[in-house]
């Protein structure tokens, strides 16, 4: 009896569990969605479109009637919401449609640039752990005068705006010292450059969170003992502070994609990188609808995903988060209970 | 979202992008002095890169062949029929040589032999019939446009023979064959015109005839081109056979000014495109050249609106023909290498005639004008009549980047004549939707634009066959009429050149348009070392002819 209860408990566990990502996916479908459609409107409401502003170019010369036929081609005359319908019913069978500028698959477009923006962020981040690390380890380590200019480093970084950061780089390493050419915006000592120019305002949120984990383990009791025992500074920070105080560390990086793609915008144009930033730079400027829509859709889908992964790994790292309070905010105890009471008895 | 972040931003990082490029030039230049020379010797092979502030939109070869950006790829992947040189001189190409009947409306093309694309098939009749019903027509319903400036009175074409085209025209159009030399008309492999618009779109899928090929792409980034060993039918003009010399050109977008040019210096690049001409001059010194073609086609000025006050009366419009010092405007906006107008088409063009005279700046003679108008001037300087001031709005164009400079010397020259000048600068989407010819809020259009014959200036004068009527005067000058209508029926270029001297006096007499300066709408900074580069008609580099230097 005892293991069918089990097992049905089980059952009824994934059940709820199911039901918990049913309603999780369904949220983030609606996101998307409500994405799509906010862009289009947003977009739409703006003055003119990226093809009537190309063909009435004196240079062209059509006549009003060549203008008129291209226009339908591209949709364009017709209303705003027969032009939102047509594009949600092809956007739900994953279609994203063509752009208005390059008349080209915005799926094409996207998948084109999507590994050089991935190459990018995925750099910065590297850069930015890597710095936050070594710089919470100089505050724990270091001599105290050092100690102390390290921990201004983050507010530092912090107020620094990513293209100054970027522009400086450009200056003395690709101009005055010549370590990356301008031209060869994708070679590896380019990228890593940008990566650090987009990398150190986020390393600056993980360094400080870091900084005041590590501050508040040290203040706790296991901490004042393993010293009292002789334990070294640099082996306490590696065997006992450490992991205790990296935790929180995997929400803010969950928190900062958002800031990688968007500082990936600035970044981009700066270093001369193609990427989802100066994709969204040219679309905007030409009002390239399907694209920007596109590029806000992936977007939320990045942020709900990233989200979504730290949510699950998160009861894998600390053995404290308790997954049955998880489950059961979703799914109220009540519907649980009779179940569970019929099937004891 | 990041995306809509205000356009402040980006003016800050343009202008801190510029200071420090430029403080890193200026850091450059004191330590290097001068630019690297070649050493005279020729070399073989050898790889040329090209910044280029944009790389346009599309690729779909109709909608993109006139960009002035996709524009250079086009000339150096496709040929034309007939070669155009920045004189205007028309030579054979891909067409041997042609014939015209009598009244200039069939003309027969005679193809060269053996003239194939990368694909290996044939630049044969059938080919080029296919070309130009494309280039006439376009397909709209599908999303590829006509070229702009075809000849609209374009009936057919057929293939007589595998190597003879019989081209008609329903009225005389002499302009037919230059226009085979302008840069909307490329040859593209049948192939490729019959891919729907969004597989033309793809650079790699665009199969021309021309010296290079693509080696490859990345839409808003670069384009690789590689030379075409078993090219051998380049223009005769260009004194160049077999294949190019140079074995890659490489087109790379970098949106900064001053980075291209830092590039070039630098030795990162061999051609920056459009550098702002007033950075030009110490690069000038250093050795660098500055290479300013001038397009075949109608200078940079203002199409005035006859039909709107205060231009209705053309003692106004001549004032303002007078008042106009473009000395002062080619001095303060632009360098030498751009030329004083002579009339309202370039000096280049074949059939352009001097009229400088009508043209020279007299203020004395302007405000007389304007008193006889019956524009008086007030205590604040600004001219009256019956109450109102004598307003005027100038709409830059935002197509050309000095505009906006050249207008705000037209409004300051203007406003001393007792003009309250106003400056409503958009963008190219506003701009698109708010200016345009004939509206009645835009007194003064500002417009330049390229063409190769002489005779597209008939098309534009009034209303006649649908013309553009830049003027607004539909048909209420009997002249002007009756000019355009010759020069649109003429025959042969002999015939008509007296008449397009005519047309031009009469047009400048009338303060139709007031011209500000000839035009110079490509600017390229080009390395010491690269040498042999040649400029057509609508003044785009051609590197087939070019090599570098040890």
């Amino acid at each position: 009896m005892t293991v069918t209860r089990t097992s049905r408990g089980a059952r009824l566990a994934s059940r709820a569990y199911v039901a918990y990502a049913a309603q999780r996916t369904a949220q983030a479908v609606a996101v998307v969605l409500l994405a799509y459609c906010f862009t289009f409107l947003v977009i739409s409401v703006l003055p003119g479109d990226p093809v009537t502003a190309t063909l009435r170019n004196p240079q062209n010369n059509f006549t009003e009637e060549e203008v008129q036929r291209i226009i339908a081609y591209y949709g364009l005359d017709r209303p705003v919401w027969v032009q939102l319908w047509e594009a949600l019913s092809r956007f739900v069978q994953g279609d994203l449609g063509l752009s208005l500028r390059s008349n080209l698959p915005v799926t094409r477009l996207i998948g084109d640039v999507l590994d050089s923006t991935l190459v990018l962020a995925g750099s910065a981040l590297v850069v930015a752990m890597v710095l936050a690390f070594a710089i919470a380890y100089g505050t724990r380590n270091a001599p105290t005068p050092v100690a102390k200019v390290l921990r201004a480093f983050p507010s530092l970084f912090l107020s620094v705006p990513s293209f100054v950061i970027g522009l400086l780089l450009i200056n003395v390493f690709a101009f005055q010292l010549g370590l990356f050419q301008v031209i060869d915006s994708e070679g590896p000592a380019a990228t890593f450059f940008a990566a650090v120019a987009l990398g150190i305002p986020v390393s600056a949120q993980v360094a400080e969170v870091l900084i005041t984990n590590l501050d508040h383990e040290a203040r706790q009791e296991y901490a004042g003992f393993a010293t009292s025992r002789g334990l070294s500074r640099s082996r306490l920070f590696w065997r006992h502070l450490l992991k205790p105080s990296s935790l929180p560390v995997v929400t803010v990086v969950a928190l900062t994609v958002g800031e990688l793609l968007g500082g990936a915008l600035i970044t981009e144009t700066i270093f001369g990188r193609t990427g989802i930033g100066s994709l969204v730079q040219r679309s905007v400027t030409t009002q390239d609808l399907p694209v920007l829509q596109a590029v806000v859709v992936l977007a939320a889908v990045v942020f709900v995903v990233v989200n979504l992964v730290v949510d699950l790994i998160y009861p894998l790292l600390d053995p404290r988060v308790d997954l049955r309070g998880a489950t059961r905010r979703v799914r109220p105890v009540s519907d649980l209970e009779p179940l569970e009471q019929g099937a004891a008895a | 979202m990041t995306f809509t972040r205000p356009r402040r931003l980006w003016r800050t990082v343009a202008a801190l992008t510029a200071a420090l490029t430029l403080s890193a030039g200026c850091a450059a230049s004191g330590t290097g002095g001068g630019a690297a020379q070649g050493n005279g010797k020729k070399q073989e092979g050898g790889d040329v890169t090209f910044l280029i502030d944009s790389l346009g939109d599309t690729w779909i070869p109709n909608n993109s062949s006139i960009s002035s950006f996709q524009g250079h790829i086009w000339g150096h992947v496709a040929d034309k029929l007939v070669y155009v040189d920045e004189n205007g001189e028309v030579s054979p190409w891909v067409a041997e040589s042609w014939e015209q009947n009598d009244d200039a409306t069939e003309f027969t093309l005679h193809l060269k032999d053996g003239v194939t694309f990368s694909d290996g098939s044939p630049v044969d009749a059938d080919a080029v019939v296919a070309n130009l019903d494309i280039w006439a027509d376009g397909r709209p319903d599908d999303g590829i446009n006509p070229i702009g400036l075809f000849p609209a009175t374009y009936e057919s074409a057929k293939a007589v023979d595998p190597l003879t085209v019989q081209v008609s025209f329903n009225a005389p159009t002499l302009g037919f064959i230059p226009t085979l030399g302008y840069h909307g008309s490329i040859l593209l492999s049948p192939k490729t015109l019959a891919l729907p618009a969004e597989e033309q779109a793809d650079l790699s899928n665009d199969i021309g005839s021309g010296p290079f090929t693509v080696a490859s792409w990345k839409e808003g980034d670069s384009v690789v081109l590689e030379k075409r060993d078993d090219y051998d039918w380049g223009p005769e003009a260009l004194d160049h056979e077999g294949p190019a010399t140079l074995d890659t050109l490489t087109y790379k977008l970098v949106a900064e000014p001053s980075v291209r040019t830092a590039a070039v210096q630098s030795g990162q690049a061999q051609v920056a495109y459009n550098p702002s001409p007033q950075e030009l001059g110490p690069f000038k010194e250093q050795g660098y050249t500055v290479a300013a073609p001038r397009y075949l086609g109608f200078v940079n000025g203002f199409a005035l609106n006859t039909q709107v006050a205060p231009f209705d009366d053309v003692r106004v419009r001549q004032a303002v023909q007078k008042g106009i010092d473009r000395e002062q405007i080619l001095d303060t906006v632009y360098t030498s290498d751009w030329l004083p107008a002579e009339s309202f088409i370039q000096s280049n063009v074949p059939g352009a005639t001097d009229h400088s005279d009508q043209l020279a700046f007299d203020p004395k003679a302007a405000a007389a004008l304007l008193d006889e108008a019956g524009w008086t001037e007030g205590a604040d300087g600004i001219r009256t009549k019956g109450g109102k001031p004598l307003a005027l709005t100038l709409y830059p164009n935002p197509y050309l980047a000095t505009s906006k400079s050249v207008d705000e010397l037209v409004a300051q020259q203007l406003g001393d004549l007792g003009f309250d000048v106003d400056i409503q600068a958009y963008d190219v989407v506003t701009y698109g939707e708010k200016v345009a010819v004939g509206n009645p809020s835009v007194p003064a259009y500002e417009i330049t634009r390229s063409f190769i014959d002489a005779g597209t200036v008939a098309g534009i004068l009034t209303d006649t066959n649908g013309g553009e009527d830049w003027f607004n005067v539909g048909q209420s000058d009997p002249k002007l009429t009756e000019l355009g209508n010759q020069v649109a029926s003429s025959v042969s270029t002999e015939e008509r050149a007296p008449v397009l001297d005519e047309l031009q006096g009469y047009v400048l007499d009338q303060a139709y348009f007031v011209p500000l300066t000839q035009i110079v709408q490509r600017l390229y900074l080009q390395s010491p070392k690269l040498k042999g580069v040649t400029y057509n008609g609508v003044a785009y580099a051609n590197y087939y002819t070019a090599y570098l230097e040890g």
